[in-house]
C-alpha cells in the first residue's frame, strides 16, 4: 500500500512501539519514526504547547510537528492509552493527548490518526480499536484481525525479551534483529525509577544511561520488573496508586529498596510531572522509615545541563562506592 | 479516661458552615481550619512535594494548623483517579505522620473491587464517620447541613447580583458578612431556627438599595472546583470582578457538584461528552471536561466572556487550558485562563482582569472604562 504513517518518538513510543509497528507492517503500511529528540525538536515543542505542561509532553509536541511538516508522510499516528491494567488509568494529559495535538496543530487536523487503547481489559475492546484504525485505510476486517493477531504475538515476543533482563532499547534492537553490545558485569548495580519516556529519551535526561555506562555501573530499569513481583509490593503503600505507570515506578522502587544486590536508586522525573510528585515522596518516606539506601532524585527540564548532571551522577556513584568501602 | 475526638475537614469557600452544622447536630466537636494566610502557605509549601498541585499544599498547611490546635480526626473525600485528588489523603497522612503527628483519618469514597475487602472497608468508614446513632438524629443532622449549605449559596448568589448594582458602594459586602454570621450561629439542632435565621438574613439583603440593570457585562467562571469555590485562594476574584461592575456566574457550586457528579452522574456525563466530542474524546478526570462544556454553554447562554481558573500543575485543567484556546476561537468567546500558585501576586492580577473587561466592553462596542470606574 502506498501510505506512510509517522510515529512520534515520545511518551508511549517507549512502551508500545513494537505493537504498533508490527500491526502496520503486517498491513504493509510504511512507518516512519521521528528522529531522536534534539534541541530543535524540544524548542519547537515548547513553542506549540501551553507553558505549565510537563516537559515530556512539550517534547512530544515537537516530534509531532516534525512529522507533520514532512511531506512524505501521509498521516501521523497519535495513541490515546486510557488504561493499561484493570482500573488503572494513565495520566490525564496522556488521555487527552490526541485532542491536545489536534488543538495545537489545528491546520493539520486531518492528518492525525488516533487510536484509543484499553490495554489489560477485555480483548474485544482492543481489537475494536485496531479495526477502527485499519478501516481508515479501507482494509478488510479479516485482514485487520490477522494483523492484530500478528501484532499481539510479536509484542509478546518483545515483552519476553524485556523480562529476560534487557531494557527497552536493547530489547527493541534484538526484536528488530540487530545485535547488541554485551555488557560487562559490574560490581555496582543501581535501580532507575521513572517513566519509560523519561528514562530512554537520551536528550531529555542528559544521557543518564550513557553516563552510568562510562562509570561502569550496571543498572536495572523500573519497567523491566515483571508484574507478579510488583503486585507483592502493594502492602507497603497506604493505597494503590491509580495510574499504571506510576504504580510500576513506585512498586519497582520499593522492590529495589528491598533487594540487597541493588546498592542505590536514581529517581528520574520530568519537571511539571504531577504523578511523579506523589510516588517520589512515597518512596522517599518509605526509604527513610526502613532501609535508608542511597536515593537520588533527578528532575529534568528544558534546561537540564550536561555538566551539572555529570557531577551529580559521579558524586552519587562515588558515594555508594565509598559506602561499600571500595574507594 | 476516654479520649475525646475532635473532627476537622478541608475548608472550601463558605461550605464549612454546612459541614459544621452537621457535626454540631451530631454532638461532635469540630475545628474549622483557618483561611489561607502566610503561615499556612509556608507550612504547606515547605512539606509538600514541589510538583504537587496547589490545593494539596494549602490543605497540608491547614491540616498542620488544626492538628496543632488539637484535632485528631481528619475527614476528606477520596476517589480513584485519574485526577490526583483521590490520592490526597494517603499522601497527606504519610507526610503528617512523618512529621510526628498522631491522628486518624476518614476518607469518604465509594467501595471498589475486590469486593471482599472493599465492602467491609466501606462500612467501616461509614461507622467511623457516623457512629451508632439513631436514624432520626442522622436525618436531622443531614438536613440541617444540606439546608445551611443551600442557604449560604442563595445568599452568595444574591451578593453576586447586588454588588454591581448597589447604590452605596461597599454596603452589600458588609451586610453579606452579617447575614452569613446570623446563619452560621443559628440553630444547632433545631431546623426551624435555621429557617428563621435564613429569612432574617435574606430580608437584610433584600433591603439593600440597588438599581435594576440587566445590561451588564456577563462573565462565566469555570475551572477546578477548589480554586473556584475557595475565595481565599483565588484572591477573591469573584468579588473583584463584581466590584468592577460586571455580572458573574459561577459554574460550580457544592450543590450542583453533588447533583451532577453524584446523583445524576450518568446523565450528566452523557450530555457533557456529546457536547465536547469535537474537542475532547475521553474523560480526563477532575473538572477538565466540565470546564470545556461550561465554556460552550456560557456562549450559548449569551455570556460575553469566560474566566478559567486553575491551580498551577493541575493535570486535567492544563489539558483543558490547551483545548480551550480552540473552543474560544470556534465559538467566538474570549477565555482568560488564570493559573494560581503560591507566588501569584495581587497587582498584576487586577490589571489582567481589568484588561479582560476592557476587551469585553470593546467587543460589545461600548466605551472603555465607563463602567469600570468604581474600582
Amino acid at each position: 500500500m502506498d501510505i506512510t504513517i509517522g510515529i512520534p518518538r515520545g511518551l508511549y513510543y517507549y512502551v508500545y512501539y513494537p505493537l504498533w509497528k508490527s500491526f502496520f507492517d503486517y498491513l504493509s503500511i510504511k512507518t516512519v519514526t521521528s528522529i531522536p529528540t534534539n534541541k530543535e525538536i524540544l524548542n519547537e515543542g515548547i513553542k506549540y504547547s501551553v507553558d505549565d505542561i510537563c516537559v515530556s509532553v512539550k517534547c512530544y509536541h515537537g516530534h509531532v510537528k516534525k512529522l507533520l511538516d514532512n511531506k512524505n508522510i501521509d498521516y501521523v499516528f497519535i495513541p490515546r492509552v486510557i488504561t493499561e491494567s484493570k482500573g488503572k488509568h494513565s495520566c490525564p494529559k496522556l488521555i487527552a493527548l490526541p485532542d491536545l495535538m489536534k488543538n495545537a496543530f489545528i491546520n493539520y487536523k486531518n492528518k492525525i490518526i488516533e487510536g484509543d487503547f484499553y490495554i489489560g481489559q477485555k480483548e474485544k475492546k482492543l481489537l475494536n480499536e485496531f479495526l477502527k484504525i485499519g478501516r481508515n485505510f479501507d482494509i478488510e476486517d479479516k485482514e485487520i484481525k490477522n494483523a492484530y493477531r500478528y501484532a499481539k504475538n510479536s509484542f509478546k515476543k518483545f515483552l519476553n525479551l524485556k523480562l529476560n533482563g534487557h531494557n527497552f532499547l536493547q530489547a527493541l534492537d534484538l526484536w528488530e534483529g540487530k545485535d547488541i553490545d554485551q555488557v560487562e558485569k559490574s560490581d555496582l548495580l543501581i535501580g532507575i525509577v521513572g517513566f519509560p519516556y523519561d528514562i530512554y529519551d537520551d536528550f531529555l535526561n542528559g544521557g543518564l544511561l550513557e553516563k552510568l555506562k562510562t562509570l561502569s555501573v550496571d543498572f536495572i530499569v523500573s519497567d523491566m520488573i515483571p508484574q507478579f513481583i510488583l503486585r507483592k509490593q502493594t502492602k507497603k503503600i497506604p493505597k494503590d496508586l491509580f495510574w499504571h505507570q506510576s504504580n510500576v515506578a513506585l512498586k519497582a522502587g520499593l522492590y529495589f529498596l528491598a533487594k540487597k544486590e541493588i546498592q542505590g536508586i536514581i529517581v528520574l522525573s520530568s519537571f511539571g510531572c504531577g504523578l511523579s510528585a506523589i510516588y517520589t515522596r512515597l518512596l522517599e518516606l518509605y526509604n527513610k522509615k526502613t532501609v535508608k539506601k542511597p536515593l537520588m532524585i533527578i528532575t529534568i527540564d528544558e534546561q537540564t545541563g550536561d555538566a551539572g548532571l555529570q557531577t551529580r551522577v559521579e558524586a552519587f556513584v562515588d558515594m555508594i562506592r565509598m559506602k561499600l568501602g571500595e574507594l | 479516661m476516654k479520649k475525646e475526638y475532635i473532627y476537622s475537614f478541608p475548608r472550601m469557600g463558605y461550605s464549612y458552615i454546612g459541614f459544621k452544622a452537621f457535626f454540631e447536630a451530631m454532638d461532635k466537636k469540630v475545628i474549622i481550619p483557618p483561611p489561607r494566610n502566610q503561615e499556612v502557605l509556608e507550612l504547606g509549601v515547605r512539606y509538600s512535594p514541589e510538583d504537587m498541585c496547589f490545593p494539596f499544599k494549602i490543605l497540608l498547611g491547614q491540616y498542620i494548623k488544626v492538628l496543632e490546635e488539637g484535632a485528631n480526626i481528619l475527614i476528606s473525600l477520596g476517589g480513584y483517579g485519574p485526577c490526583r485528588f483521590g490520592y490526597y489523603m494517603p499522601l497527606h497522612e504519610e507526610i503528617l505522620r512523618d512529621l510526628g503527628y498522631k491522628f486518624k483519618t476518614i476518607t469518604i469514597e465509594p467501595p471498589i473491587a475486590p469486593w471482599n475487602i472493599g465492602i467491609p472497608k466501606f462500612f467501616h468508614m461509614l461507622y467511623d464517620l457516623l457512629g451508632f446513632n439513631s436514624p432520626f438524629k442522622l436525618y436531622n443532622a443531614g438536613r440541617n447541613a444540606v439546608y445551611k449549605m443551600l442557604y449560604v449559596e442563595q445568599l452568595e448568589k444574591k451578593m453576586h447580583y447586588l454588588i454591581p448594582r448597589e447604590v452605596r458602594k461597599g454596603e452589600t459586602e458588609k451586610i453579606f458578612e452579617k447575614a452569613l454570621d446570623i446563619l452560621d450561629k443559628s440553630g444547632g439542632k433545631n431546623f426551624n431556627k435555621i429557617k428563621d435565621a435564613f429569612n432574617e438574613a435574606k430580608a437584610l439583603m433584600d433591603n439593600i438599595e440597588h438599581i435594576k440593570n440587566d445590561n451588564l457585562i456577563k462573565i462565566g467562571i469555570v475551572g477546578e472546583i477548589y480554586m473556584v469555590l475557595d475565595h481565599d485562594n483565588n484572591l477573591d476574584i469573584e468579588k473583584k470582578l463584581i466590584n468592577m461592575g460586571v455580572d458573574i456566574d459561577r459554574s460550580l457550586w457544592v450543590s450542583s457538584w453533588t447533583l451532577h457528579r453524584v446523583i445524576y452522574r450518568k446523565k450528566h456525563r452523557e450530555h457533557m461528552m456529546n457536547l465536547i466530542k469535537p474537542y475532547l474524546g475521553e474523560f480526563i478526570g477532575g473538572d477538565g471536561q466540565e470546564s470545556i462544556m461550561n465554556t460552550i454553554l456560557y456562549k450559548q447562554k449569551g455570556y460575553d466572556g469566560v474566566i478559567h481558573i486553575l491551580p498551577f500543575g493541575c493535570l486535567p485543567e492544563i489539558s483543558a487550558k490547551e483545548i480551550l484556546t480552540n473552543v474560544s476561537h470556534d465559538y467566538d468567546i474570549p477565555v482568560l485562563s488564570l493559573s494560581f500558585d503560591e507566588q501569584t501576586g495581587e497587582a498584576g492580577f487586577v490589571t489582567r482582569l481589568e484588561a479582560f473587561i476592557d476587551l469585553l466592553l470593546q467587543r460589545r462596542g461600548e466605551g472603555l472604562n465607563e463602567i469600570v470606574s468604581g474600582y
